[in-house]
């Protein structure tokens, strides 16, 4: 039996640990069954939980190739150490069975129901105390509807009259490029007044509350859920849908079709702007056919847009605020899906309005 | 009387928040392998102190020096060379809530050494199992209760076998026995691994089982710096209506 032996330095730490155990492991590479490596201990006065868990590694990696590594001269001190730091104290995590694939189908598809479910229950209890409330003001927290409709309508407003010029004044441009070879240029005023008041008017108003005014109140319900507040209010026997939710439902329900109306209204006349000074179309005649085309029927459509896109937004953000798990990265998360499922949720509820109306 | 160097030393410290100061001359030595509780009020600049001796938060006068370096005027390499050789048990753990327990422990071992990732890896569970909780490696921090998570961010602190431990009220809202069990955990860590620990706490209990010596701070001044049984027969009106009470 070959025996070889390296010498350890005076302090086996957290610096010198990476080079000693490459020196060991190399030896061990280049080692054949049965060999042995003497570790001589003799003038190591300081030792760390590094060097023992790094030691005892290489030593149980070289007993598994057949090699035998020796521990020797180890001092009192150092050993007292080693017995500190020694693998053997390490408590190992239950081992977890790997589920079977119909485990995991079954779990994610009850997850989903459960999601789903809950999120009916929300909602039919939203609609409940939506109605009850507006005869027991008692139930709402005070104030709230006013405050809320300022920062759900007044606060959105410029930037979702910026967002929907810019939007109207694009899109007149471009169809209005593509119609000037036929000289059907003075459609353009047609077009974009029906697409502003029936489709992007409610749905680019829906997209922006969703993420300004859905992610802030997913947050706000999560931070109140996480720091316990929601369970108080529960423990002084004030249910938290009325008392937190409805408020915000109404002031919704109150600002989105305003919101919807004024937000059109600055589409259009991005078009218009356009029209006037790329397709030389009179204000006053793109106001006329405006007109012509606009039925009480397009304003109807985006009236129930708006109202089934606020509820969406309100009890999307409400659902994810209530399920907040994990503390303050499960907020973060709540926010993020609340403004993902709430904007799918609302080109779904689009597309199927659309589709009703129009089919 | 000491006769050994303290390894951790300020004086005539002044700190404090918006120019005012909170630490109005402090004036204290730590010594290798003790445990120093520091001790005082609500309000009396226990934290202010702690977070000043770590660096975290710059005297207006004064000076301070650990393990021979000068924390007020040091550069960030020096001071990042320095933060290896201390561990900091913050109040309220502050565990990154992200990521789990055992990568919380792996995070001073990544960045600091270049031991291979499989050796990190096996001292994260020896930590781990050091402050009881090997069985909680995948746990996210929010997984696990107040003392649990103490416990987790005890073991990040004790990562790279600190010289010295800093803790910030490590039993604060615990329960009798776990406090008891953390405080028993605390003195074993400094058994195993050397430590010097600087302890911030008001609760007697916790001071009687770990403090080697005291100070006590009153509205940011030192009014007493001595060892333990000093302190409990103290003639001091402040130090014996803390002890009495």
């Amino acid at each position: 039996m070959n025996d070889r032996t390296i010498q350890l330095p005076d302090k086996v730490n957290i610096d010198t640990i990476p080079g000693i155990y490459d020196r060991i492991k190399g030896m061990v590479r280049r080692s054949s069954d049965s060999e042995r490596i003497t570790i001589d201990f003799g003038e190591v006065n300081h030792i760390d939980s590094a060097g023992v868990v790094a030691l005892e590694k290489v030593q149980r990696d070289a007993g598994d190739k057949g090699v035998e590594i020796i521990f020797e001269n180890i001092s009192p001190m150092v050993e007292k150490t080693m017995q500190s730091f020694s693998s053997k104290l390490i408590e190992s995590p239950p081992k977890k069975s790997r589920p079977h694939i119909l485990e995991y189908l079954g779990e994610y598809t009850y997850k989903y129901w459960v999601t789903f479910r809950d999120f009916i229950l929300l909602l039919a209890n939203i609609s409940y105390f939506g109605f009850v409330s507006f005869f027991h003001p008692k139930l709402r927290r005070k104030g709230e509807v006013i405050r809320q409709s300022n920062f759900i309508g007044v606060t959105a407003l410029p930037i979702i009259v910026l967002v929907n010029f810019l939007i109207g004044l694009v899109l007149a441009l471009q169809v209005g490029i593509q119609m000037r070879p036929f000289g059907a240029e003075i459609f353009v005023a047609q077009l974009i007044g029906f697409a502003m008041i029936a489709e992007l008017g409610p749905l680019l108003t829906a997209i922006m509350l969703a993420g300004r005014s859905g992610s802030s109140i997913a947050a706000e319900i999560g931070a109140m859920n996480v720091s316990e507040e929601i369970d108080a209010l529960r423990s002084m026997g004030i249910d938290p849908v009325p008392y937190l939710i409805v408020p915000k439902l109404y002031a919704i329900l109150i600002t989105m079709p305003l919101l919807v109306a004024i937000a059109t209204f600055f589409g259009i006349f991005g078009g218009a702007v356009i029209g006037y000074s790329v397709f030389q179309i009179e204000f006053t005649v793109f106001y006329n056919e405006v007109v012509f085309i606009l039925r009480y029927y397009e304003i109807m459509t985006a009236l129930v847009k708006s109202i089934v896109f606020a509820t969406i937004i309100i009890v999307v953000a409400s659902y994810y605020g209530l399920h907040v798990e994990e503390g303050a990265e499960g907020v973060g998360r709540a926010t993020t899906r609340s403004v993902v499922v709430a904007i799918f949720l609302v080109i779904v509820a689009d597309s199927l309005l659309g589709l009703l109306f129009y089919l | 009387m000491h006769m050994a160097k303290p390894i951790i030393t300020a004086k005539n410290l002044f700190a404090g928040y918006n120019e005012e100061n909170i630490l109005d001359d402090v004036s204290i030595d730590i010594f290798e392998n003790e445990i120093t509780v520091i001790l005082g009020v609500s309000g009396c600049g226990k934290t202010t102190l702690l977070k000043n001796l770590i660096g975290l938060m710059k005297p207006s006068s004064g000076s301070i020096e650990v393990l021979d370096h000068d924390i007020v005027y040091i550069d960030e390499g020096e001071y990042n060379q320095l933060m290896r050789r201390i561990g900091v048990l913050f109040q309220g753990g502050a565990l990154l809530n992200s990521i789990p327990i055992s990568h919380n422990v792996a995070i001073p071992l990544e960045q600091h050494t270049d031991l291979p990732d499989y050796i990190i890896d096996e001292i994260v569970r020896l930590k781990l199992s050091l402050v009881g909780l090997g069985h909680a490696y995948d746990y996210l921090p929010a997984h696990l209760s107040g003392g649990m998570r103490k416990r987790a961010a005890l073991a990040r602190a004790i990562a790279l076998d600190p010289a010295v431990l800093f803790a910030d009220e490590p039993t604060a809202g615990l329960d009798p026995v776990t406090a008891s069990s953390l405080d028993n955990l605390l003195l074993s860590l400094r058994e195993q691994l050397g430590m010097t620990l600087i302890i911030v706490t008001h609760e007697l209990s916790s001071i009687r089982r770990v403090a080697d010596k005291i100070i006590y701070l009153d509205k940011g001044k030192v009014l007493f710096s001595g060892k333990l049984d000093e302190a409990l027969e103290s003639d001091i009106p402040e130090l014996q209506k803390f002890f009495t009470v």
